[in-house]
């Protein structure tokens, strides 16, 4: 039967949002003036009804007369540029199963297949071929998941035979087949291939592909962190690997709150009445390079999956997300081949951050963006997640032989494949074509009715253990589930968004919205009604046995038989040169500006230090009603604060606090204190806010250039800076990730390695929320004072060092002891109740801080400096761990702060300007409404007015 | 006996537990319902004195914010709304629910299947999610009884809030006073100026009632201001009381 075609557009007098929008890009980042109006239409598709029935959907559910119209099997938008934009066949557009639901509950018979997708016209003089092409390629059409419609489908249902599982003959090749088999889709290195090899040797029989893809997922440096796992070699000497170095400093902490450290698919610490805290922070930097908005999704909901398969089950209750990316100014010339500009990297992984997290209706209120020009080639985008657990339930029972193996969520396409072997690899500009199967468009509703059903069934212990299905597929979660006691599994069993696929397609497939269960046989009747309940599809995928060997079939016949002990262990352990070549010091002095209002105005408008206000406002950071702290407050609503404060149970005043920090220049010219910056910016966020420095929790995640010499070198020294925060603070590390890929080469031998990058995040726990202090001023007439220590002349690094161009190697070095102290004291202050606002000192310096606690705040603030300050260095360094503190006078702040490096600076004043003294004398004001525009301007350039 | 409350659960409801939260706290008992199980008959809405349909993201909002859902509730549970409202029994939809209220013809007029009005894109055309300040006008709203006149600070977060009806039907409205909600500038009046109209609402609708004031739908989210902690701004001493909670106790006080 036919394809019965709807269009459905808004009335011609009635304003359409998304031709606005995309008019709007289309005159702002495109430069093309003379297209003068787009019309967009949704097309829906419908397969095996007749044309009563498409009128009668229309009507009833895909119009609305009050401002919109259709036509059926009949164009809809005039005029001579019309172009459609639909998924590729095979990538899951979430709409078609809505439509398909509600046609059913309508009462129509008959639909087999359903999708949408959408049309545009454009008008004006400039709407021709070319620039429509030029649209097309940079503003609508992602090549990766997108399509241009030239004409209509001949059917929406789409077939395929499964491929024969094939025997890899492996026994017979040498190294180079061996490297050529690996390349560009096992991503392993010749000891690796070559200890599969011999494995099968001693089995006397050659692999399946499932067996030797499932070596090299679990084998990958994404899910087996080898790297981490290394011992190092470094100036001459052999060093404990980079993980058991973060755990060992952990487990010596020994910190009393910490109920599960690096073992799970998040840590977890302890709350208050019973219930328990995790955090899990994720890197989705390849994915995002190459297709951001779903990357983007899928890495929101990869890392929901981790905090929701914590324990028993967890309820997801605040994401963060942390990116960097090249500066959007950046000319199209300097972006790499098979690298997307930054402007839309950023403003789609937004989107894509937003639509899994606002449908899933989880808050996503802490994060930061970050811009340097050597991530034009690859971005760094990092989301978290955090959740809510009872203690009694947060940690995962074991399977037992006999329990079942059971996947609930969303089907298995061909979605992913090879995701956990290609973010391993390095991006080269051959990524886009080859990997393109890599990334799929987030269905974060299918994951939200799967997280409702999981906890509803965790409530009532149905489930045994619980582990999300991410890189690596059924492969991976099963591979661990069982790796202690052996798992039978029946592939014919997963449900399939489509035939088609081969064996090991299913096995591997990275479909995302799936979670791998463990449950009794006695629970399946109970669970299975949970989730018929919750629209949950879930099926019985294998059980657990007690042989020790994975197994597993495919309509009877056997399509991978390994050993749990060769897959977990028979990786080769590897001796990794780690050197760092220190570069010459030198010190970074810029001297003072020309014009100092300028200057001020300069660093206020950094990509760096703007306000990211419009990206907060697009996510849904109220949520769960659970702020005790947003990220933006204050008289108008635009102060940001340091940290987000949160009341996850309702009726309670006990908080989680969560906060991060991250700086990539500084690495580059230090790693250990560039690291030592990030830790301490994470905490003092956390305890600006009013978090006790005893109470909190830290994620690490290591973005690194792939790992030579060099690039272990600098990693070598961020571990090191790490453990050794941990040792000085004893603030632990209880989760972490890296991602060691972040290096690009070009054809004709360019690398461009991305600057290194290590976030560290921060979660934790507040006994009384009404304990805690946000940024913004509360008064004209209080007292200032800088509270912490800092050594003003390192400005290596600066915001305001990079502005003028100046470069050295004199970073601000943190001393965690001495930090420490200083959280102590200013922790024992917020308590007190007598500091009104304080806000830490980071990219921007003191003079971005007081910026922000003006607006926020809506007054001024005049500020003296002593004789011996240098007025550049006491305004723009940028030493972590130092804040700024408004108490109600002076007197008050000496005695909060007794011990503790204290220095008064200055007071707020009524009228709306900051004006900075020197010697008496004044050295120059700037009314906070100028700064406040330069501030809010650049990413008001990027997301629209 | 405290008044239970039934909260409307789908796929992509996401506002459930705020909710349920407020409304203990204004004294009901709260139960989370599905409509799978109203379906199904393993609940009944008639063992229910209110009725919530909370926000989020029902069935992803595919083809309209709230019509799938609307659907399903015009198509499988017309007879039991119908009843449950033919009962003096208030209903009440925030955000998405005011979507799916409007979508099902509850709103304004109680006549399923007729649709007189429209929550569309927002007039930014971006979800944003902001505190906004709302005029309480005279109304036969139960939710709202006592409070004409005064101002309640709320958030928004919506992405296709802005109401639209036509020229005749937003006169039939504000005739018989069922406009309950206007989005308002600093100085306390309706506005259609950005930010403080937040989507573009023709004449500043915020939130609107039927003709008896029992059935209430509104696209800020009262529930998120119901302890005083929950604004960002608590700090400063601007708020004596959580200004979200009157709404729901009026409603149990109703039942009681």
């Amino acid at each position: 039967m036919a394809i019965q075609e709807v269009r459905v557009a808004n009335l011609p007098e009635m304003p359409d949002t998304v031709g606005e929008g995309l008019l709007y890009d289309i005159h702002h980042t495109l430069g093309i003036r003379d297209i003068t109006g787009v019309r967009t239409a949704k097309v829906y598709r419908f397969e095996g009804i007749g044309e009563k029935d498409a009128d009668y959907l229309a009507e009833r559910l895909l119009a609305e007369k009050i401002f919109q119209r259709y036509s059926i099997n009949r164009p809809l938008l005039e005029g001579p540029a019309l172009v459609e934009v639909a998924y590729k066949p095979g990538v899951m557009n979430p709409e078609a199963a809505s439509l398909i639901k509600s046609a059913a509950d309508l009462g129509i018979k008959g639909l087999r297949a359903a999708d949408s997708s959408r049309q545009y016209a454009f008008y004006g003089p400039g709407a021709l071929a070319g620039n429509i092409e030029l649209i097309l390629k940079k503003l609508l059409v992602n090549d990766t998941v997108e399509r241009v419609v030239k004409e209509s489908p001949g059917t929406l249902i789409l077939e395929g035979e499964p491929g024969r599982t094939k025997i890899i003959p492996i026994r017979k090749m040498t190294g180079n087949e061996l490297m050529e088999l690996s390349k560009d889709k096992l991503f392993l290195n010749l000891e690796e291939m070559m200890a599969i090899k011999n494995y099968f040797v001693g089995l006397g029989r050659d692999p399946t592909d499932c067996e030797v893809e499932t070596l090299a997922q679990t084998w990958s440096e994404h899910c087996g962190h080898k790297t981490f796992k290394a011992d190092i070699l470094a100036g001459g000497k052999i060093k404990d690997p980079f993980l058991k170095r973060l755990q060992d400093a952990t487990i010596n902490a020994s910190h009393p709150l910490v109920l599960s450290a690096f073992v799970d698919n998040s840590g977890v610490m302890e709350f208050f009445d019973g219930w328990a805290l995790c955090g899990k922070v994720e890197t989705h930097n390849s994915p995002s390079a190459i297709e951001p908005y779903g990357g983007a999704m899928t890495g929101s909901g990869g890392v929901f999956r981790d905090v929701m398969g914590t324990g028993q089950g967890a309820r997801v209750i605040a994401s963060t997300d942390m990116f960097c990316f090249a500066p959007p100014e950046i000319d199209q010339s300097a972006v790499p081949p098979g690298c997307l500009h930054p402007k839309y990297l950023l403003r789609k992984v937004v989107a894509g951050v937003r639509d899994y997290g606002n449908r899933m209706g989880i808050p996503t209120n802490n994060g930061s963006v970050h811009f340097h020009e050597d991530f034009r080639a690859k971005p760094t985008v990092i989301v978290g997640a955090y959740g809510l657990l009872p203690v009694d339930r947060c940690r995962k029972g074991r399977p037992e032989p006999g329990d079942l193996a059971v996947v609930i969520g969303g089907r298995t396409g061909r979605d992913g494949i090879h995701g956990a072997t290609f973010s391993s690899g390095e991006m080269t500009h051959r990524t886009v074509d080859l990997n393109a199967g890599a990334v799929q468009i987030g269905n974060a509703i299918e994951e939200k009715r799967m997280s409702d059903a999981l906890l509803a069934a965790g409530g009532e212990g149905l489930v045994q253990a619980v582990t999300d299905c991410g890189a690596g597929g059924f492969g991976s979660a099963l591979g661990e589930m069982g790796s202690e006691t052996g798992v039978l599994v029946r592939l014919e069993q997963a449900p399939l968004k489509y035939p088609g696929l081969s064996p090991w397609e299913i096995w591997l497939s990275e479909s995302q919205e799936r979670m791998v269960l463990a449950v009794r046989p006695e629970h399946w009747s109970r669970l299975s009604g949970i989730c018929r309940t919750y629209n949950v599809e879930a099926v019985v995928l294998g059980t657990f046995t007690k042989d020790k060997r994975l197994r597993v079939t495919h309509r009877g016949e056997m399509v991978c038989d390994l050993d749990m002990e060769f897959l977990h262990h028979g990786l080769p352990r590897r001796v990794l040169e780690a050197r760092w070549t220190a570069p010459e010091p030198r010190p970074a002095v810029p001297g003072p500006p020309r014009d100092w209002k300028e200057a001020y105005c300069k660093v206020m408008s950094h990509p760096d230090v703007c306000s990211k206000e419009p990206i907060v406002r697009m996510y849904d950071h109220g949520v769960q009603g659970t702020n005790a702290m947003p990220p933006f407050g204050g008289v108008a609503g635009d102060g940001p604060n340091d940290a987000v404060v949160l009341t996850p149970l309702y009726g309670r005043p006990c908080g989680v606090v969560i906060s991060h920090g991250l700086n990539p220049v500084l690495n580059n010219i230090n790693p250990y204190y560039g690291s030592l910056w990030a830790a301490a910016e994470a905490v003092a966020n956390a305890v600006a806010a009013g978090a006790g420095p005893g109470e909190i929790c830290l994620i690490d995640n290591f973005i690194w250039p792939y790992p030579d010499p060099e690039s272990l070198g600098a990693l070598d020294m961020a571990v090191d800076a790490c453990a050794d925060f941990v040792k000085a603070t004893g603030i632990p590390f209880i989760s972490g990730k890296d991602s060691l890929s972040s290096t690009y080469r070009g054809a004709g031998g360019t690398v461009i390695k991305i600057p290194p990058v290590l976030c560290v995040s921060v979660f934790g726990r507040i006994r009384d929320v009404r304990h805690t202090v946000s940024a913004p001023f509360k008064k004209a007439g209080s007292a200032l004072a800088l509270v912490g220590r800092r050594d003003p002349s390192a400005m290596a690094g600066s915001v305001y060092c990079r502005l003028s161009g100046t470069e050295g190697t004199n970073l601000p070095q943190v001393d965690p002891r001495a930090l420490m102290d200083t959280l102590r004291s200013l922790h024992a202050a917020i308590e007190s109740g007598k500091v009104l606002a304080c806000h830490d000192i980071s990219e921007g310096g003191l003079a971005a801080a007081l910026a922000e606690m003006c607006i926020g705040g809506d007054v001024g603030a005049e500020v003296w400096m002593e004789h011996g300050d240098v007025p550049e260095e006491f305004l723009f360094n940028e030493t972590s761990g130092v804040f700024l503190v408004e108490t109600e006078d002076e007197k008050q702040l000496l005695e909060l702060f007794g011990g503790t490096p204290c220095k008064i600076i200055g007071r707020t004043a009524r009228d709306r300007s900051i004006c900075v003294y020197r010697n008496g004398g004044k050295l120059f004001s700037v009314g906070t409404d100028v700064l406040k525009e330069a501030w809010k301007r650049p990413m008001k350039e990027v997301f629209g007015p | 006996m405290k008044p239970m409350v039934c909260i409307l659960r789908a796929d992509g409801t996401n506002c459930d537990l705020e909710t349920a939260y407020a409304f203990e706290k204004a004294g009901a008992g709260c139960r989370m319902v599905h409509v799978n199980q109203l379906r199904s008959g393993e609940e009944k809405l008639s063992d229910y004195q209110i009725m919530a349909l909370p926000g989020g993201f029902s069935y992803g909002d595919d083809v309209h914010s709230g019509k799938i859902l609307a659907v399903e509730l015009t198509s499988f549970l017309k007879e039991s709304l119908q009843e449950f409202v033919g009962a003096g029994k208030p209903v009440l939809g925030i955000c998405n629910g005011f979507q799916v209220l409007v979508r099902t013809g509850l709103l304004p007029e109680r006549r399923l299947g007729d649709i007189s009005c429209a929550l569309v894109n927002n007039d930014s055309g971006r979800f944003e999610c902001r505190w906004v300040s709302l005029v309480i006008e005279d109304s036969p709203c139960i939710f709202t009884r006592g409070m004409a006149g005064s101002c309640a600070s709320v958030q928004v977060a919506h992405g296709e809030g802005k109401f639209l009806a036509g020229d005749d039907v937003l006169d039939a409205l504000e005739s018989s006073g069922q406009v309950v909600f206007r989005y308002a500038g600093p100085e306390g009046r309706a506005t259609m100026d950005y930010p403080h109209n937040p989507n573009g609402s023709l004449r500043s609708i915020a939130g609107i009632c039927d003709r008896t004031g029992l059935v209430l739908g509104l696209m800020p989210h009262p529930e998120r201001f119901v302890d005083l902690h929950q604004h960002p701004n608590w700090r400063r001493g601007m708020y004596s009381m959580p200004q979200g909670l009157p709404l729901f106790v009026n409603a149990v006080k109703y039942c009681l």
